[in-house]
């Protein structure tokens, strides 16, 4: 805007002074403003843009959506940056047949899950004069846990289990199987031969004895909310997967065995972020 | 006490500023030799001083310290010029502005505002002056400014290379668009106001009076008046007077014009016979009104130029640029030739009490002649026979300067010679008066012009006959005819050059100076002398006979988005995407063949969710073809990948 108005009074000088090179200025002045405007749409045109995963997070805290976006031109794409309406990802240059990861990071305040629909791609690119902009719908989603209650009271003793521990924490479970690689599984479990051999992600899967853990149970709770149900017991796993004890987890809908790992703490929670919205 | 208040800087504008302080002086530079020597000093204490807190990460001096440096700044510039509108206090003001401005930036983004006051510097540069390095200049310090503007915005580690690059590739793009803009843009050749460009630089030239000594002091100049392009022949060099102004009041010492009495009368007053010589003048400026033009001039298409009731071409308004024309004239030719009493005594008078011995001297050679014709005739025969000479330094004349130097200097040069020439006449009671201009001109053979220098500035006069009109009679002619015959510049490599006091630059130099001329005057005429004229005979070369301004336009927004749409094009083919590989194509085949669609920047594992619920293939043969798709496409280099998509893809029936 300034730039135009810049553009018109030199135009108004180098008329009224009818002065050649300071028209030849203004004219140079006046193109570069179309050129410009030409580079900033050529910036975006042709980026590759894909998902890159974003790991769950507890309520309250922000959700990193992962983007890639790959340059498979031969000209370097400038200072580009993704946004969801006020927020934005960093700037990246990319260079041809560059990728970079964007993150968008997106507040959370309840569990279930975070939903990005769209988003955009922008740059100001050459001179901030002007701005080109697209949008993705991907409708994509991050996965919220309930936020952990600070002061929970313990498990109830009645939930504990009797009987005594097979397992020390340190100790190798016994291997249950293999399942597909879901988000929040460890990379320690991957099991990379497998993936080497057929090029799937896979999980190791461990399972420990049922008599030795803990049962954490939705329904023993009396007069309490299910949002305070669901951030007791995310507190219950959290402490409980510190300490390396097996446990599980008995919803209403599915009762999950117990063992430990990430891959376990992962299926509990998500079930607590899950639990009433499966339907979605 | 001032505080200095906490606004550190993080450095980053390090890899910024240095361009754009760059960018700022060397849109400074041209204006560095009309600016008050303070201001330039301020503009580097002020570069130097926001350098050093760069470097430092220090703190930017208080509201207060830079307040009171702008006032005491306004107030210089206030002081310096007692106006603040023109050419030259404006670059200074923006010479202020940028100064003050720098020790402010806190932010890359405000280096915005620096920039845009290194642009208008250079408009005003432009403005002052416009010579032949002033294209590279313009283009030199866009690049600089372009540069230091990508700086600004791009990441701080960004290599100057890419910077620099990115901003020639841009500017190279924009320039035909400019050019474009540039040739079709409808000039107009009158200003809508008139601001005076610089009045604080001299321009040497002819004024309205003429002293004694004036224009022997312009015989040294060596700058270029005005050039001239013949369409006819070349006349003879004893020919070409080029007519500027009449003087015809005297006061026993100079002669002063009166201000052009603007009428029609005069051109009707005048007949021509014989050819006309037509001509085309490119004319330095002189903030007077005058035009030059060979005597006599009878048609010219100079705007807003008319004749004066004393046969001079004259503008409505100073000639503050160079300025082109075209003219016919004729050396043949009958001016006036009736004239009033009233007209008439005002080219008798003379000052009743000065040069008295001139008078008497008059008086009686006039009446030993018997006619006014061998009157004149005696004078120049006086001239030419006694010792009379021609001389760039003639000794200095006392109170009756005209007295003085017929009888007792006898040294002079033009004016000299004109001024006692046309005080004898009047004394006799023959009308006659000083014309002033220039007296031939060096054939420029490199580019088939004529360049007419102030060295050229002469003096001569005219007397009036009844039913002849105003006949030139140069004495000046009759003491050095070489003067007429060769020209000035011819003299000087003659040798007679040294006896007038005038020395000769070596052969060489001077080839090289008319070889440089001839580039400034191509110059001239196409670049700067590009307006209305020009313009109209230009579309008249590609078809479009006086165009409207309206149609001058739309061609040129035709024509630029016709080159913008050309710059697309070849970079769409420059960036023609890479074609799909060997397991896209597989990747597809499969989803053609799965019965679903894929839809817009969804990714194979969403796809492979969607369609792996009502599909007619099994959910786990679509997560087989989906892992191996994936593998072999972002996997890298297996091989093994793309073989089991292959074959994949082929066992879907």
């Amino acid at each position: 805007m300034i730039y135009a108005l810049m553009s018109f009074a030199m135009l108004m000088g180098s008329m009224n002074y009818n002065n050649n090179l300071s028209f030849l200025l203004t004219f140079l002045l006046i193109a570069l403003g179309f050129v410009a405007m030409h580079q900033c749409q050529r910036n975006l045109v042709g980026l590759d843009v894909s998902f890159a995963g974003v790991e769950p997070v507890f309520a309250g805290q922000s959700s990193q959506f992962r983007i890639v976006v790959t340059n498979h031109s031969k000209s370097p794409r400038n200072r580009i940056r993704l946004y969801v309406d006020t927020t934005l990802s960093d700037i990246h240059d990319l260079e041809p047949g560059e990728s970079q990861v964007f993150v968008i990071a997106l507040a959370t305040d309840k569990r279930g899950w975070v939903k990005l629909k769209r988003f955009g791609i922008r740059t100001l690119f050459p001179f901030e004069l002007f701005r080109s902009w697209a949008w993705l719908h991907m409708d994509i989603r991050g996965l919220v846990y309930p936020k952990p209650l600070d002061d929970a009271p313990p498990p109830p003793a009645s939930q504990m289990a009797l009987g005594h521990r097979q397992h020390d924490a340190r100790g190798e479970e016994d291997f249950a199987g293999l399942r597909r690689f879901v988000v929040g599984d460890s990379p320690r479990n991957v099991a990379w031969k497998a993936y080497a051999r057929s090029g799937q992600l896979l999980s190791k899967q461990f399972s420990g004895a049922d008599t030795s853990s803990q049962w954490f149970d939705f329904s023993e709770f009396d007069n309490v909310g299910v949002e305070e149900r669901l951030s007791t017991l995310a507190r219950w796993i959290i402490d409980a997967d510190r300490t390396n004890e097996d446990y599980g987890l008995k919803m209403p809908s599915d009762d999950i065995a117990p063992a430990h790992g990430e891959a376990h703490r992962h299926r509990c929670l998500e079930a607590l972020a899950l639990y009433g919205l499966e339907h979605e | 006490m001032s505080r200095i208040k906490r606004h550190g800087t993080d450095g980053s504008l390090l890899s910024s500023l240095p361009w754009t302080l760059a960018s700022l002086a060397l849109a400074l530079l041209p204006h560095v030799i009309y600016l008050p020597v303070w201001i330039s000093a301020a503009f580097l204490a002020c570069g130097l001083w926001r350098y050093t807190i760069e470097k430092r990460r220090a703190a930017l001096p208080s509201t207060w310290i830079r307040a009171a440096l702008a006032l005491a700044c306004f107030l210089g510039v206030l002081f310096e010029y007692q106006t603040i509108s023109g050419v030259g206090p404006g670059s200074a003001l923006l010479a202020i502005m940028a100064s003050l401005k720098l020790l402010e930036t806190r932010k890359r983004r405000d280096q915005f505002v620096l920039l845009f006051i290194a642009i208008f510097l250079v408009m005003s540069a432009l403005l002052r002056e416009q010579y032949l390095w002033s294209l590279p200049y313009l283009v030199v310090a866009m690049i600089f400014i372009m540069t230091a503007w990508l700086r600004m915005s791009a990441a701080a580690s960004e290599s100057i290379r890419r910077s620099f690059a990115t901003g020639g590739r841009l500017l190279l793009y924009a320039a035909p668009i400019a050019i474009v803009m540039w040739v079709f843009f409808p000039r107009i050749s009158s200003p809508f106001w008139a601001v005076p460009i610089d009045t604080s630089s001299g321009v040497s030239g002819l004024s309205s009076t003429m002293s004694p000594g004036d224009i022997s002091s312009l015989s040294l100049s060596n700058e270029v008046a005005f050039r001239v392009r013949f369409d006819s022949q070349i006349p003879a060099a004893r020919d070409l007077y080029w007519r500027g102004l009449v003087l015809h009041q005297f006061n026993g010492r100079s002669w002063k014009g009166s201000e052009p009495s603007m009428g029609r009368r005069a051109a009707q007053q005048i007949e021509v016979r014989g050819e006309p010589v037509r001509y085309r003048i490119t004319m330095e400026a002189t903030r007077q009104h005058w035009v030059y033009a060979l005597d006599i001039p009878y048609q010219w298409d100079l705007h807003k130029t008319r004749m004066s009731a004393q046969q001079v071409l004259a503008r409505d308004f100073p000639i503050d640029q160079r300025i082109a024309y075209q003219v016919e004239s004729y050396t043949d030719y009958r001016a006036e030739a009736d004239m009033n009493d009233f007209v008439r005594d005002r080219y008798l008078a003379l000052p009743d009490s000065s040069n008295r011995r001139t008078a008497e001297l008059a008086r009686q050679m006039r009446r030993d002649a018997g006619s006014d014709g061998a009157y004149i005739n005696a004078l120049l025969a006086l001239f030419h026979d006694e010792d009379f000479y021609y001389t760039l330094q003639p000794p200095p004349l006392g109170r009756n300067p005209v007295d003085n130097f017929l009888f007792d200097t006898r040294r002079g040069f033009c004016e000299h010679y004109a001024s006692a020439f046309t005080v004898m006449m009047r004394s006799a009671g023959i009308p006659a008066r000083i014309v002033l201009g220039y007296q031939g001109g060096e054939l420029n053979p490199l580019g088939n012009y004529m360049i007419v220098r102030q060295s050229d500035a002469h003096a001569w006069a005219e007397v009036w006959f009844s039913g002849r009109g105003w006949v030139r009679v140069d004495p000046t002619a009759a003491v050095a005819p070489e003067r007429i015959e060769l020209g000035i510049a011819e003299s000087m490599f003659d040798g007679i050059g040294l006896e007038w006091g005038l020395s000769a630059p070596s052969k060489f130099l001077h080839q090289m100076q008319l070889r440089w001329d001839a580039m400034n005057a191509q110059w001239n005429d196409w670049v700067l002398g590009y307006g209305p004229e020009k313009q109209n005979a230009f579309m008249a070369l590609l078809g479009m006979d006086n165009p409207s301004w309206r149609k001058m336009l739309l061609t040129l927004i035709t024509l630029v988005i016709g080159m913008i749409l050309l710059i697309s094009g070849i970079l769409a083919l420059r960036y023609r995407p890479p074609p799909p590989d060997r397991a896209t194509i597989l990747y597809r085949r499969f989803v053609a063949k799965t019965g679903h669609q894929l839809s817009i920047g969804e990714s194979p594992a969403a796809f492979a969710m969607r369609a792996s619920s009502g599909s007619r293939l099994s959910a786990d043969t679509i997560l087989d073809i989906t892992n191996s798709y994936q593998e072999a496409r972002y996997g890298g280099v297996d091989a093994l990948a793309l073989q089991r998509l292959e074959t994949q893809v082929a066992a879907i029936p």
